[in-house]
């Protein structure tokens, strides 16, 4: 068990009183991103890559694509997996070895961003129904924690997932082959963007902080598509939102979802 | 100019006794740290330029509530161990363990302006905040420095120290574990302060810092 950093009191007052004043304490509204940065290529290897910094987090994903044994029941359909780390690297708190339930909460919240937006087309990644498919593994690693890690590795595994090339395989004696020289695009139908947005006392701010990100009463992670409908949602924290808060953390979502989708879909471009 | 060693450095070899981070090795003086060879009546010891504080009797530390017991705070000190505040020195003798709740007067993150009471490195050190001017800090902000600074920070007689807080209106609680706090009325002195103490963490020993101080608290802003 390793030491868990506790933000000084008068740190917590300082952020919570600045929320409260409209104007966070590094400056920014409490609808204002953190300047993001999205750069694709960045691991060679890797069918798609990227590396996202959001303010002072930083992350980089890489995507390898690889035939699969399809799912019993989803013969007719592609894998997907997502996972994430934070090796020790990324924050003092953070410890090597079997991740903590923060690091599966990150890994499936951004699992899920992507998989319920049908952001991939799965149907498009069978090479012989089912027998073999194709498999999309989505890697995150987290170089830096600067708070809010869920947004930071949604669009980088995104953007990743945007810029990649799929190999292309054939089936030869019940065995997928590997068609040198012929890549794909990925078979993509909308851009999901989550947003992640805290409370503090009675107020919502966008994109956390560190600091505001220990400050936190309630977070909320909303992904939405490219037509701005609600397509993956979690709820974290100890205590909860009002319903209107709800809807408000609705709207927001939807509206800086569609402010920074430009960014992620120029990976595409990119790629 | 003062003197940077490295560790393994030779630092002398007259006759004098080893201080903090110096070892004795046969008849030579060797360094155990990156730092500034300090030289006083017999002994030379080296002011390591960062890494942790290493508590000593009677010193002033802020320190910050990380976890309590019945009986008493656990205080982070920016030291290897930690510090031990007992309830006593806050409740008073008629403190009783049963009735009373520690949080009620220190909860998780709060600071407090505490005096080492005692420390021998057998035990965790001993803080008390029974005295003048020590307890809770209310307000401010936490700088943070590297302990073998802060003597810069405070300077000749304080000279540095009363510079800045005359420049800002800013008032300074400097513990010599490296931790400072930081209130002032104005945002602009609260900014000017902290960008003084950074630019003392950086530049201290080096020559011409009262200079780059001058100039960090000279306008507000950028």
């Amino acid at each position: 068990m390793g030491t868990v950093s506790i933000l000084d009191g008068l740190k917590r007052k300082l952020v919570a009183d600045s929320v409260a004043s409209g104007r966070r304490a590094d400056g920014r509204a409490l609808d204002e991103m953190r300047e993001l940065v999205v750069e694709t290529g960045v691991v060679p290897k890797a069918e798609g890559s990227a590396r996202v910094r959001l303010g002072r987090t930083e992350v980089v994903t890489g995507v390898k694509v690889n035939p699969d044994r399809p799912f019993p029941d989803t013969g007719d359909r592609g894998t997907f997996i997502c996972t994430a780390e934070i090796p020790p690297l990324a924050h003092p708190d953070a410890e090597a070895g079997p991740p903590s339930e923060a690091v599966i909460e990150l890994a499936r919240v951004v699992d899920r961003g992507i998989r319920e937006s049908h952001m991939l087309d799965m149907s498009q990644l069978v090479i012989k129904r089912d027998v073999s498919v194709v498999g999309v593994f989505t890697d995150n690693a987290v170089m830096d924690d600067g708070g809010n890690l869920f947004d930071a590795c949604s669009y980088a595994s995104v953007a990743a997932i945007l810029s990649c090339k799929l190999p292309v395989w054939e089936m030869a004696e019940d065995a997928p082959r590997l068609v040198e020289g012929q890549r794909r695009d990925p078979p993509i139908t909308t851009v999901p963007v989550s947003v992640t947005m805290g409370r503090i006392g009675n107020h919502i701010v966008v994109d956390p902080s560190l600091e505001e990100w220990m400050c936190l009463d309630a977070r909320l992670t909303i992904t939405t598509n490219s037509e701005g409908n609600i397509c993956a949602l979690q709820k974290g924290g100890r205590e909860g939102f009002t319903p209107e808060q709800l809807n408000s953390c609705a709207e927001t979502a939807i509206s800086v979802g569609a402010r920074v989708r430009p960014k992620l879909e120029a990976a595409r471009r990119a790629g | 100019m003062p003197r940077t060693v490295m560790p393994g450095d030779t630092i002398t070899r007259e006759a004098r006794r080893a201080g903090d981070n110096v070892l004795l090795d046969g008849d030579t003086l060797v360094s155990t740290a990156v730092g500034i060879v300090n030289v006083s009546d017999d002994t030379v010891s080296v002011i390591p330029l960062s890494g942790k504080y290493m508590p000593r009797a009677d010193d002033l530390v802020v320190g910050m509530v990380i976890s309590h017991t019945s009986q008493a705070w656990e205080l982070d000190i920016n030291a290897p161990y930690v510090g031990f505040l007992l309830a006593t020195d806050v409740f008073g003798r008629d403190f009783a363990s049963h009735a009373d709740e520690l949080t009620s007067k220190l909860a998780l993150g709060d600071l407090v302006a505490a005096r080492v009471a005692n420390f021998d490195r057998t035990r965790d050190p001993l803080i008390t905040i029974d005295d003048r001017d020590l307890g809770k800090i209310d307000s401010g902000e936490l700088v943070k420095m590297a302990p073998g600074k802060v003597s810069s920070l405070i300077g000749r007689q304080g000279s540095m120290i009363q510079a800045i807080e005359t420049a800002t209106d800013a008032a300074v609680t400097i513990g010599q574990n490296g931790w400072a706090a930081v209130s002032c009325e104005s945002a602009d002195g609260l900014l000017r302060a902290k960008r003084a103490i950074g630019v003392i963490d950086q530049w201290a020993y080096s020559p011409g810092l009262m200079d780059r101080v001058k100039s960090a608290l000279g306008h507000g802003g950028g």
